[in-house]
């Protein structure tokens, strides 16, 4: 499962392009420079990208931008999307208020 | 498959590896780093609670930490190019009866003893400092000069640094065994069948460092722990002070982004199953929800979006094993921090790589050298 | 050590995740052979997408075809609680642990589940794709406008530029034409059309353009959506300069594709891969949909993005394997079980746009017959092309003409005509034939029955000069018999004036009207959409 990856390989400078603006990621509001920055910093997974940025930690959780972020890593890294492993799924899978989870009793409901 | 040769192999992409890998590169030392998983920072680094704390510690690690919090952690974001987001506005142990006023009596006590300034405060004066915590909450413990940072960014920058400075990283890599050369460690075997050579190797592998270095001959005795935190959407700012409690029952901050880190317990962290990889348990973050709810009623209503577990390397008797290994010339190790590792980590990787550069290091780790474990009769 | 305050732990022999096509079809299947059953659905009500389906769906009998999805919807229903299925709504699951164990999420508590056996069908979640402004009000994912429009009755806006060719994007333009809204423009990246070449038709023959290798390049507005301008791309996707081309809308729908919400199974720590002919990261399964985790099932869009007919077969089957699996059933009568489906999953698994055949570049039909071109990048097949597909034949009189030149797995048209005069064959993606010298009794059911409303009924000369085309009608108001207007082209042109002479409706029907209008006898094979006159 684990492949051997080099941090060091050449993917080139980063440059600035037109659309760098953009914000990919809505709930932590990041832009596609700040992502493509990311990689050539050394960001090489969507694990990393996310712990680095924030990107696809937000309420949402990446559900709306975990595509888009991957297709951009990807083509800074110039490999296939499919070739980066997405970031882990973890509970809970839908924001659930403190109180919520806390309540694990049923017969006592307030 | 690669063969490679550097002055410095490091055996572990964690904090303390980025650090150590950091300050070495920074004094042009060619150094590698081996991680084993596809992350930097992948173990306790990325999950742990973002504590930078003296209080609570014991007193053969306190030197490392302060010199790192008067040192390090003041200037570390610009120096890594990075927020690491580190605040030091202190740290509030809680307490809520008479029994929790004992044991924070006794980590007064003996922080006061080896000259940190830990005072005991009680309810209205917490309440002064966060003025949200319930009047549950009878007396606590202050170390003004406590704090917290940003784990995952701190981790990662340390990463981006070194690697800008030509510190090689490789992810994703193995490392099944330790090799001596005409009696001095030098290679490492990784799983793909690469060697790599180097003419000192630190192992800061967390608890797989064990396995490691049973390799060569050394045992560290430590055995590991699954722990669990969780994240809450950002929230209106609260506080900026780092908080535990005398019953354990919960530890974390409030971020700069606004969201609560809080760490906690169900009580079966030691007993804990997993798959392989650290999976949260069904029952603990509804404890640690509990937990914290007491303490603070109004985040009730705060919405969590993610949990994570992760393991701890708990040494045998809590503190980390450090330092060259003698009986085997050429071996550094860094490991079994415990859970406390992340507040110290600058301080370990400054002092470990003036032990690999020079052969000593400022502060006295004597007391954590790996042949301190002896039978008890 | 004081134990955590807990309640106890619930347990069934099955717990669904998803109370979508699959699970509900899984969970009746599995009720049905004595396992205790608990299905969890997030929403308020069941049945996934059935219920915003409001077209007929495709495939053969076995697959419900020609029935409308929010009609299978009500069945599914009705046989689950047949079955004694037990759904409870409004119940988020928000993590699946080890050992098989769920955490569920209703009201304000917190309840443990753990079942010897799972099956997660949560289904799929929309793409998104950047674009200047993408993130104003008004940008919206086709499936949250087909919410709007077909479960809460509201329109999402009144001018739409649709993003997005496959079936999702050509299904949803057709319903907002249905709910009153204008579809201002069909657009796609990619030089063809992803989905349906009659999803298209349909489309396109009421004179919505369509423009392929375009994107947006922006959408307009400050604080929401007033405009957007689209521009050409190249084979690189990059836009030619020169090539914008501006539209008033205040809604801009999003159709690029789906996402297989398997977050679930990966929490479970099930083995995962990154399959880009699934839509995304999927469960590995074996041939039972069973994931790395034994007693772990998958079915639906979580494993694989196809579509409601292929979920609700998977669901049938992991429900029959799931009983397997916990001893409900014996081998042979899971084997005999699920023998049926097998084969009416494969039938729905064939054709150009089969999951094996995506990305694929296909030229020809399975018959040998080039394939139109201006139905692949225009949206409608061209007056020069029809006549090559075996739907098109001549004689004296009314007779079908069907415009279905696409290998999908559909043939209700061949059941509907009485009189034999339709043949698909035992291939069900094989193109329908019309044989000429049957009789066509003009009943319209091959017409209503067609779920890609490809089939008109034209009686090419009336003997007065003038010819009769019957063609399904799915808007509101119906004309009445006698208005005046104009007949649109297969491109949505206006070519000839058109009269209606005749309305019919009829159970049969299942709410397509079938409108005959009257024109020009030149126009019989080129007019096919009535307009009325302002």
């Amino acid at each position: 499962m684990n492949t051997l990856s080099d941090r060091s390989r050449d993917i080139g400078e980063f440059v600035s392009q037109p659309g760098d603006e953009m914000i990919i990621c809505r709930c932590e509001e990041i832009t596609k420079g700040e992502i493509r920055r990311a990689v050539h910093e050394g960001m090489f997974t969507m694990t990393e990208i996310r712990r680095y940025l924030r990107a696809g930690m937000g309420l949402c959780q990446g559900q709306t931008c975990s595509k888009l972020v991957k297709g951009i890593v990807a083509r800074e890294l110039k490999v296939s999307p499919a070739d980066l492993e997405p970031a882990t799924s973890r509970v809970p899978m839908r924001p659930i208020e403190m109180k919520v989870f806390a309540n694990e009793n049923e017969d006592e409901d307030e | 498959m690669i063969s490679y040769k550097a002055d410095v192999i490091i055996i572990g992409g964690g904090i303390i590896g980025c650090a150590t890998a950091y300050y070495l590169a920074k004094n042009n030392i060619s150094v590698t780093v081996l991680e084993a998983s596809d992350y930097i920072g992948n173990g306790g680094s990325s999950r742990n609670g973002g504590g930078v704390r003296q209080s609570g510690r014991d007193p053969r690690e306190l030197p490392l930490v302060m010199y790192g919090i008067r040192n390090l952690w003041p200037h570390l974001s610009e120096e890594i190019g990075v927020d690491t987001e580190y605040h030091q506005d202190g740290n509030l142990r809680l307490g809520k009866n008479v029994h929790h006023r004992e044991i924070l009596q006794g980590l007064t006590d003996r922080a006061n003893k080896v000259g940190l300034d830990v005072r005991m405060i009680d309810g209205d004066e917490v309440r002064k400092i966060i003025p949200y915590l319930s009047d549950e909450v009878t007396v606590a413990s202050w170390c003004p000069t406590d704090g917290h940072a940003n784990p995952l960014t701190t981790t990662l920058g340390y990463y981006k640094t070194a690697r800008k400075l030509g510190a090689r990283f490789y992810t994703g890599v193995k490392v099944m065994e330790l090799r001596k050369v005409k009696g001095e460690l030098r290679r490492v075997l990784t799983d793909d069948g690469s060697v790599f050579e180097a003419d000192q190797i630190m192992v800061a592998a967390g608890y797989e460092s064990r396995k490691l270095l049973g390799s060569v001959g050394i045992d560290v005795p430590m055995t590991r722990s699954l722990l669990e935190a969780l994240v809450t959407e950002a929230e209106p700012h609260m506080f900026d002070q780092m908080l535990g409690t005398a019953d354990a029952d919960f530890y974390g901050h409030q971020t700069k982004h606004g969201s609560f880190v809080f760490g906690g317990s169900s009580g079966f962290e030691g007993f804990n199953k997993d798959n392989g990889t650290p999976m949260t348990s069904s029952i603990t973050a509804p404890a640690i929800c509990r937990g914290i709810m007491k303490y603070f009623p109004d985040l009730a209503d705060a919405k969590i979006v993610r949990t994570w577990a992760g393991w701890s390397d708990k040494s045998a008797d809590g503190v980390p094993v450090l330092g060259r290994v003698e009986e085997v010339p050429g071996l550094i190790v860094a490991c079994a921090f415990t859970g406390h590792g992340f507040g110290i980590a600058p301080a370990i990787g400054d002092q470990m790589a003036k032990l690999i550069m020079s052969g000593t290091t400022d502060i006295d780790i004597s007391a954590l050298h790996y042949d301190r474990f002896k039978a008890k009769i | 050590m004081p134990l955590p305050e807990r309640n106890d732990m619930k347990r069934y022999d099955l717990i669904v995740v998803g109370a979508g096509p699959s699970g509900l079809s899984a969970a009746i299947e599995a009720s049905k052979r004595g396992v205790k059953t608990i299905v969890f659905d997030e929403n308020a009500r069941p049945g996934g997408q059935l219920f915003k389906q409001i077209h007929k769906f495709f495939g053969s009998k076995e697959h419900k075809a020609k029935i409308r999805g929010f009609v299978i919807g009500q069945q599914l229903l009705d046989e689950a609680g047949k079955a004694g299925v037990e759904v409870v709504l409004n119940a988020t699951v928000i993590g699946l642990y080890q050992d098989k164990e769920i955490v569920v999420k209703t009201g304000d508590t917190v309840h443990h589940y753990k079942g010897d056996s799972i099956i997660i069908a949560t289904g799929a979640s929309e793409n998104m794709v950047t674009f200047d402004g993408w993130t104003l009000p008004g940008v919206i994912g086709a499936g949250a406008a087909q919410t709007l429009m077909n479960l809460h009755g509201i329109k999402p806006g009144k001018r739409v530029l649709m993003l997005g060719s496959g079936n999702v994007g050509l299904v949803v333009s057709f319903q907002l034409m249905q709910a009153g809204c204008e579809v201002a423009a069909l657009v796609d990246a990619a030089p063809e059309i992803g989905g349906y070449g009659v999803h298209a038709a349909k489309v396109a023959r009421t004179g919505v353009p369509f423009y392929l290798s375009h994107t947006i390049v922006k959408a307009e507005g400050t604080d929401h959506v007033t405009g957007v301008t689209i521009a050409a791309v190249d084979d690189h996707f990059r836009f030619i300069p020169g090539t914008e081309k501006h539209f008033d809308v205040d809604t801009i729908c999003v159709a690029v594709g789906l996402s297989p919400m398997s977050q679930l199974l990966k929490m479970a720590g099930c083995r995962m891969s990154d399959d880009p002919k699934r839509g995304g990261q999927v469960p590995i399964i074996d041939g039972h949909g069973e994931t790395s985790i034994p007693g772990l099932f998958a079915a639906g869009d979580v494993s694989g993005i196809e579509e409601a007919s292929s979920a609700m077969i998977e669901g049938r089957q992991a429900g029959i394997y799931a009983a397997e699996f916990l001893g409900f059933i014996s081998k042979t009568e899971m084997d005999n079980g699920e023998e049926k489906l097998d084969a009416a999953l494969d039938g729905l698994r064939q054709g150009m746009f089969a999951p094996k055949n995506r990305g694929k570049n296909i030229e020809k039909t399975e018959e040998g017959i080039d394939i139109s071109r201006n139905l692949l990048c225009r949206g409608f097949i061209g007056d020069d092309e029809i006549e090559r597909f075996p739907g098109v034949t001549h004689k004296a009189g009314v007779h079908p003409v069907i415009e279905c030149t696409q290998n999908i797995p559909c043939n209700p048209c061949q059941d509907a005509c009485a009189m034999h005069c339709i043949m698909v064959g035992k291939v069900i993606t094989a193109l329908p034939a019309v044989d000429p010298s049957l009789k066509c009794a003009d009943c319209g059911m091959c017409v209503a029955s067609c779920s890609g409303q490809a089939i008109f009924l034209v009686n090419e000369d009336c003997g007065d000069g003038t010819a009769t085309v019957t063609l399904p009608y799915e808007f509101l108001p119906v004309p009445d018999e006698g208005t005046r207007g104009r007949a649109l082209g297969r491109n949505g042109q206006e070519v000839c004036d058109a009269e209606v002479v005749k309305i019919r409706t009829s159970p049969a029907y299942d709410h397509t009207t079938l409108l005959t209008m009257s024109v020009p006898k030149e126009f019989a094979m080129k007019a096919r959409f009535f307009k009325a006159n302002a």
